[in-house]
């Protein structure tokens, strides 16, 4: 290769390009900074606030995999698990995503969504297989709030539900639980959300959630009964099965309606208290307005008496006995005992409204009217109410044969003298009838049923080995018999009672031979209508009779 | 000697040898653009962006797999985790090499390789020839992330029961790649040599 004379080599082209302006590939970098502040920006912008949520255990909690969810949308994660100061919760913190930050304010609730199986039957179970996650129920307040404390269960209200509460009060809460079904008219129109002990522990409070449009039903007149389990009632009409749905055997539940269905009043307000009786009939019955102690004292000890007995004036029940009490009459050297009872006069209805309508009339009020039947003759009676289940019960009757007794008379206290009752005479009836069976000699009767059955069996020795044998003889003479008879019988049935059987041949014919008698008979009378003369004078050669 | 010494430059499509254009100028017989050295501007612009564009691609999720009842959302380090976790550690080797070291070592070398040509260092040139060889070999396996993600995102769709869909890191990842591939394609490794002529010439 020769040698090369640089400057002979061709010169490129020189092009033409503006100067100053930079180079068009700066855009890729400004494009890239550009996008990747970006999506920097909106991770951090979805990135909402940090909650943290106290509950009693982490139990089926995880970090980084449980997550926080509002209407089953999840809104957040749990970032962090640990142990409060004093040891005794865990603290769960919680990154809420942008869009739910207005999920944390004051009054939001948060539970640990777990399978439960329970009254409303079966709920979260889809978390048995995703794991336990943290429901949320928003608050209606716009105070934010970074603490909170988690519940153990669900809330029975969810925030954004349309209803009232109103508040229960009972004794005796039953099998009701949160969330047992409250109804009307069979229908289910609420629940019950809280359920606690009052602070002195001898009742129970309850706050329940009426859905809109049912709330409106809950008036100044509407009372509320327990529907739990099965209401059977055996009356004169029959056996009756009463509950509201099959929800409130198992889970019970709450039912409502009016003492006066045409007039419910007006829809009450909320948080308005009430009271829950334990049935239908108990929350249907008139309110007691008017009660009286009573005060009974029997002469003896009283057994089956205890407070909650029934008191019954003349088969109403008016009042329950709150105490008994046994005493010592050191004057008379007998014991006797004291009833205490409580009585609601107005239970009665119109015989007490008429006796307080005829005591206006001499100034006394219906107490005074009460005491006034004393020397009228009411007694007070200790009577069975059932034999079996030996329940008693006082009854208080108009007793005018009774002897005169004499009470004390006690300030606002209806004092009714005693008498022997119904339950005393079977008592003492059943009594002599035990003693009665005492003395029957059952030693002696026993002996005697043992020699009767011995010389029985004897017997039936003796009638087995001697009377057997023969009666076989008779049996087989006398079926000889039978066939016999049956042969007879049978004969005379030939000879009786076949159409052609020569008695029934000669019975025909006597019969027609007496047909023809009787026609001649009827002849001879027509014509001795006619001519009554023939039997003194004999018959002239007139015409013959037809 | 070099081309550059003698003041010729050589026509990359047709191989023509001219006198070295004292500015930008094409070949005056195949018209393709003629360049003493392509100019290490380019090759910056591109390691920013990937530069840019790395940090969303690490710190977002990578595939979204949704696995009655679980989902799963993972980043290319929470996947590496994973795979780490259940026992598949030769997986999380190949993921982590091609999807974290591939790219982050590309990144790191082509920066290197560039503030030292800017500065014209004449530091060990042999060894960065070399060094640029290596990241022009490999670039092109750090797809992997993306070629799994794209296959199993039209693979497995079974529903409920089991989805996977690719994460938003998905397209800043093969950008990343993309780019850093530009990058190293747009180096003039000619620059690695340029500061060891003037130290001759000194």
């Amino acid at each position: 290769m020769s040698e090369v004379n640089l400057d002979e080599l061709p010169a490129p082209n020189v092009r033409q390009h503006k100067r100053g302006r930079p180079s068009a590939i700066w855009i890729v970098p400004i494009v890239a900074i550009v996008a990747a502040s970006a999506l920097a920006v909106r991770t951090y912008l979805r990135a909402g606030p940090t909650i943290y949520i106290t509950f009693e255990s982490a139990d089926s909690l995880e970090v980084g995999k449980s997550d926080v969810r509002y209407k089953n949308v999840p809104v957040g994660k749990i970032t962090d698990i640990s142990i409060t100061d004093d040891l005794k919760q865990i603290t769960a913190t919680v990154q809420l995503s942008r869009g739910a930050a207005n999920l944390a304010v004051e009054d939001t609730k948060f539970w640990v969504e777990r399978p439960r199986i329970g009254v409303g039957g079966v709920s979260g179970l889809g978390t048995l297989l995703s794991g336990a996650y943290i429901g949320v129920d928003v608050g209606s307040s716009t105070t934010k709030a970074e603490n909170f404390i988690g519940l153990e269960k669900p809330p029975g209200v969810l925030h954004d539900q349309v209803g009232k509460r109103f508040r229960l009060t009972t004794h005796d809460a039953g099998s009701l639980v949160v969330r047992s079904p409250v109804y009307l008219q069979r229908q289910q129109v609420g629940a019950i959300s809280e359920l606690a002990l009052s602070p002195d522990g001898k009742s129970v409070e309850m706050e329940m959630f009426i859905d809109a449009p049912y709330d409106r039903d809950v008036t100044d007149g509407t009372v509320f009964w327990n529907a739990s389990g099965l209401d059977v009632t055996l009356d004169a009409a029959g056996l009756r099965l009463d509950t509201q749905s099959l929800t409130t055997v198992i889970a019970g539940g709450i039912a409502f309606g009016y003492r006066d269905a045409d007039h419910p009043g007006k829809p009450a307000a909320e948080n308005t208290k009430y009271v829950l009786f334990e049935d239908r009939p108990h929350a249907m019955a008139k309110p007691d307005t008017v009660s009286l102690p009573l005060a009974v004292r029997f002469d003896k000890p009283l057994r089956g008496v205890a407070p909650g007995t029934v008191v019954d004036f003349d088969g109403t029940r008016v009042g329950t006995v709150d105490d008994v009490r046994p005493g010592y009459d050191a004057a008379r050297g007998t014991f006797f005992t004291d009833v205490d009872a409580t009585v609601f006069p107005e239970r009665l209805g119109a015989a007490y409204a008429g006796l307080v309508s005829e005591g206006t009339r001499t100034g006394k009020t219906g107490p005074d009217m009460l005491q006034a039947l004393v020397p009228r003759g009411l007694r007070a009676q200790l009577r069975s109410g059932n034999l079996l289940t030996g329940t008693f019960f006082i009854a208080l009757v108009l007793d005018p044969t009774a002897k005169a007794a004499t009470v004390t008379p006690r300030d606002g206290v209806w004092v009714v003298p005693s008498e022997p009752g119904g339950a005393d005479q079977i008592q003492d009836q059943v009594g002599e009838i035990v003693s009665k069976i005492d003395k029957i000699p059952f030693d002696q009767i026993g002996t005697d049923v043992h020699d009767a059955t011995r010389a029985a069996s004897t017997l039936l020795g003796h009638v087995d080995h001697e009377v057997v044998p023969d009666a076989t003889k008779l049996v087989a003479q006398a079926q000889l018999a039978m066939a016999a008879l049956r042969e007879g019988l049978a004969a005379i049935r030939d000879n009786v009672a076949a159409p052609d059987s020569p008695i029934q041949q000669s019975a025909r014919s006597t019969l027609e031979e007496l047909d023809r008698a009787a026609f001649s008979l009827r002849g001879l009378a027509d014509f001795l209508k006619h001519h009554p003369e023939t039997i003194l004078r004999g018959r002239d050669s007139g015409p013959e009779p037809h | 000697m070099t081309a550059g010494e003698l003041g010729v430059v050589k026509c990359e499509t047709c191989n023509l040898v001219m006198r070295a254009p004292g500015d930008d100028a094409e070949c005056s017989r195949c018209g393709e653009r003629v360049v003493v050295r392509k100019p290490l501007s380019r090759c910056v612009a591109l390691v920013i962006a990937a530069v840019a564009l790395y940090f969303p691609a690490n710190v977002l999720p990578m595939m979204k797999t949704e696995q009655f009842p679980l989902h799963r959302s993972d980043t290319i380090l929470s996947g590496i985790k994973f795979l780490w976790r259940e026992g598949s550690w030769e997986l999380a080797v190949l993921v982590f090499t091609a999807s974290i070291l591939v790219p982050l070592t590309k990144l790191l070398a082509l920066g290197f390789l560039l503030i030292t040509s800017w500065r014209r260092s004449a530091w060990r040139p042999r060894a960065r020839t070399n060094l640029y060889r290596v990241i022009e070999a490999i670039g092109h396996w750090s797809m992997l992330d993306v070629f799994v993600v794209s296959l199993l995102t039209a693979v497995v769709q079974l529903g409920r029961f089991a989805n996977v869909e690719p994460g938003a890191a998905v397209l800043p990842f093969a950008s990343v790649v993309v780019l850093t591939m530009l990058a190293s394609a747009s180096f003039d490794p000619r620059t690695i040599w340029d500061g060891v002529r003037e130290v001759q010439h000194e």
